[in-house]
């Protein structure tokens, strides 16, 4: 799950970059921005559904 | 015998009865035998207790079966144990000096101890030199080895005791800052063998999780002992993925933390190395939402230059402007042309007029026109000393001939043109 997380930070950062970026037209633009505002939904939930889950290995392996 | 049905009448008082506190002093009489004092003793120390006033009550025992085991309860007063390089712990190997003492009000002897140190560490510390050297040629402890922790783990495994402080602290902090996967590989951490089962336990976390914790709670040199062992700093060494290591209190430096990627002082210091603060990324988080929000509004405000900026140059003032600014050069270049021409053939009548006029002032019928007239006899204009009385000539005018006879001729001397 933090995989995701990390990956979605990743395309936040680089869907704002293309934003900043002159050569992305408005469409694409606020297609990104919506985009964009998705993921940061996504991540906010991802962090407030986090759960820690505890596991031990047996000692014979 | 039947002791119990004795009647006590019986019982024959041959002397007065020994008071307890006489039959105490002839024991530590006997305890002052020269063997009892300033005795050099090894052994493991047991039920220590650290009293309030500095002072020190616990026993040396050796281990052993039946009636070869062995314990003698042991002080050390303030004053001696203040001198101590270190701190006694339960199961500690102890060489120690003193002497024997009957302590009369518990009835008990005990050995008083002067000086006391660690027992077996001279080797143990030639053995963590050896090791040291060998595993720092072989470059486990480079810095260059060193790995970074992932940013976001999503499994995190932890090689420690299964039961204790330790995992506590460590899934506690990692509940509360970023709970992910915890995998624990239990492992006994001290003991004759315990390196085997650390190293062991290290590697069966291969290829399971993101990131490893090898964590150990505090404990003497001899306790942390086996994160000195080669097996377990290869162990970690070798592991496929960052290690941080918490072992022992942050004075104890074992040869697991130089060979870890990163040493944490405690193992919730570890956890905290590991995992990311939610509330930390909640807030960056936030951040990136601000600045997407930001570069969209940032883009719309460039769109709406671009769109003013076109407007502008499309405004239809300017373009009428521009056209009858064309238009005006058409008019004057027209009117250039109708200029020039004009002056052209004023100028070329003028020549005209003039030619003309030289030209008539050249002729000689032009003075004819101011009243003179040409006289011709045959054809060929004549002088008055060309003439005789009765020749007929022609009298040309401005406007016409006439035929005349000639009555008489008056010649002068001027030559006159006619």
């Amino acid at each position: 799950m933090t995989e995701t997380y990390e990956a979605k930070i990743g395309q936040l950062k680089q869907i704002i970059e293309k934003i900043e970026d002159g050569n992305t037209g408005l469409d694409e633009s606020i297609r990104l921005y919506e985009q964009g505002a998705a993921l940061v939904r996504q991540c906010e939930s991802l962090l407030a559904e986090a759960e820690v889950k505890i596991s031990t290995l047996s000692r014979d392996s | 015998m039947d002791w119990f049905n004795q009647p006590e009448t019986l019982v024959v008082e041959v002397a007065e009865p020994l008071r307890v506190s006489e039959l105490s002093a002839i024991i530590e009489d006997l305890l002052e035998d020269s063997r009892l004092q300033d005795v050099y003793v090894r052994g493991e120390v047991t039920n220590y207790t650290h009293h309030a006033r500095g002072h020190r009550y616990f026993s040396l025992s050796e281990k052993g079966s039946g009636h070869n085991a062995a314990v003698i309860k042991c002080v050390m007063w303030r004053s001696d144990a203040d001198r101590l390089a270190f701190s006694p712990e339960e199961g500690m190997e102890v060489i120690v000096t003193g002497s024997v003492r009957l302590y009369a009000p518990h009835g008990t002897y005990q050995l008083q101890i002067r000086s006391m140190r660690r027992a077996g560490l001279g080797e143990k510390f030639l053995l963590l030199e050896k090791w040291k050297k060998e595993l720092a040629a072989e470059g486990l402890f480079a810095a260059e080895r060193k790995r970074p922790l992932p940013e976001y783990p999503g499994k995190i495994g932890v090689v420690t005791s299964e039961t204790g402080a330790v995992i506590h602290d460590i899934t506690t902090v990692v509940e509360r800052r970023f709970p992910v996967e915890i995998i624990i590989s239990p492992t006994a951490v001290q003991g004759e063998d315990a390196h085997v089962h650390i190293s062991r336990a290290i590697r069966r976390l291969s290829g399971k999780v993101d990131v490893i914790i090898v964590a150990r709670g505090g404990g003497s040199f001899e306790d942390l002992f086996p994160f000195n062992n080669p097996d377990v700093v290869r162990a970690i060494a070798g592991s496929p993925v960052p290690v941080v290591s918490a072992v022992g209190h942050e004075v104890d430096v074992t040869l697991s933390d130089l060979a870890a990627d990163i040493r944490a002082p405690t193992p919730s210091a570890a956890a905290e190395l590991v995992v990311p603060d939610r509330k930390v990324l909640l807030v960056r988080l936030g951040e990136l939402g601000i600045q997407l929000g930001c570069s969209l509004r940032a883009r719309v405000v460039r769109a709406k230059e671009e769109v003013d900026d076109l407007r502008d140059r499309l405004r239809p003032g300017k373009f009428i402007r521009r056209l009858d600014e064309k238009k005006q050069g058409i008019a004057d270049l027209s009117d250039r042309l109708g200029r020039a021409f004009t002056n052209r053939v004023e100028k070329e009548h003028l020549f005209l007029a003039e030619m003309k006029a030289a030209l008539e002032g050249r002729s000689p019928l032009a003075v004819l026109a101011r009243g003179y007239c040409v006289a011709e006899k045959e054809g060929i204009v004549v002088k008055a000393a060309d003439l005789v009385q009765g020749d007929k000539i022609r009298i040309r005018f401005h406007d016409g001939r006439s035929t005349v006879i000639v009555e008489s001729v008056e010649r002068e001397n001027n030559d006159r043109n006619v």
